[in-house]
């Protein structure tokens, strides 16, 4: 019997495809964010407020996944931006070659902005690279405040925290202080916007976000001009 | 939830890396899973074994391991492989 040491992640052909998707979207400079959460901590109505508030014109395209069902995506599409709903017939995550499957053959190739919502669930999509930019976990005030350190795995991953329904806090225990000290104990860089999809409240913050992450990311060089720079 | 799909990606795997070792057949496969990984190894064990029993002849044994090095909490790797010779019968 002999042991010989392999020393790859198990993931490697999600990894590959992930490692494509990015370099892609990398090209053209379109920012692509990874949204997870708990169902019903307000995914949807986050995008939806976010499409309605896009300055025009934005090119964005939307990716929805759920187990069941295309409500998502009709809830979107009324904002006038591509949508595409991802029905996993059973897999609680999405995965990169889902999100491949999906945006290859879409008329929209020349986007700023691809927003994927995944399925609605704090543990397994977060071992799944989908090829994003940066994930960005919502946390409700409905929730427990304790859910980073019972899910550190996505707080720990994920570049923002929004803590969404803000406009509840008054009819519920929620403990705002500690919610925020539980994400940072996992991720002390983690950042932090309290959001309310009803009222209004913190989602011109949120979109400033949006704006500044997606200047952050400016598209690759051709490689003739990246070679002439060298000094 | 998703420790199905975890143990169908590390028999693929081992079929894959079995293709550099013709003549061998993997008898025990080692994972290293890391604190934040999001994968309960009880579960995967237990998918594992179910897909091994439907899919092939022969018993793969997992031996999973927990990476000790916190900055590598997210890992979820295919660490080793070990054989037996079964003189070019290889059946994974």
């Amino acid at each position: 019997m002999n042991r010989v040491a392999v020393e790859k992640s198990v993931l490697s052909e999600n990894n590959r495809i992930a490692a494509e998707l990015r370099e892609a979207l990398r090209a053209t400079g379109a920012l692509a964010l990874n949204f997870i959460s708990s169902p019903g901590s307000g995914k949807t109505a986050l995008l939806e407020k976010t499409l309605e508030l896009l300055p025009r014109p934005t090119s964005a395209v939307v990716l929805t996944g759920d187990i069941q069902t295309d409500n998502d995506a009709q809830r979107l599409r009324r904002y006038g931006y591509p949508v595409q709903q991802i029905t996993t017939g059973g897999a609680c995550h999405l995965d990169a070659a889902m999100v491949e499957d999906h945006l290859r053959g879409w008329p929209e190739q020349d986007f700023e902005f691809l927003l994927i919502e995944n399925v609605g669930n704090l543990v397994c999509p977060t071992t799944y690279d989908l090829g994003e930019d940066a994930k960005v976990v919502v946390l409700s005030v409905t929730e427990g405040e304790d859910k980073p350190l019972k899910y550190p795995g996505i707080f720990r991953k994920a570049e923002l925290m929004i803590l969404n329904k803000m406009d509840l806090l008054p009819y519920v225990p929620f403990r705002l202080d500690l919610a925020r000290e539980n994400a940072r104990r996992i991720h002390p860089e983690i950042e932090i916007i309290e959001t309310s999809c009803t009222t209004g409240a913190g989602l011109r913050q949120w979109m400033s976000w949006l704006a500044d992450r997606a200047r952050k990311k400016v598209p690759a060089a051709p490689l003739a001009e990246a070679a002439t720079s060298q000094p | 939830m998703h420790e199905m799909g975890i143990a169908c990606s590390v028999l693929e795997a081992v079929h894959e890396e079995l293709k550099r070792y013709p003549g061998q057949r993997a008898s025990k496969v080692g994972l290293r899973i890391g604190e934040f990984a999001g994968v309960d190894p009880e579960s995967l064990r237990f998918c594992f074994e179910v897909i091994v029993r439907s899919s092939q002849p022969t018993p793969l044994v997992l031996e999973i391991a927990f990476a000790e090095d916190s900055r590598r909490g997210d890992e979820l790797e295919f660490a080793y492989i070990e054989f037996e010779d079964v003189g070019g019968e290889a059946l994974a």
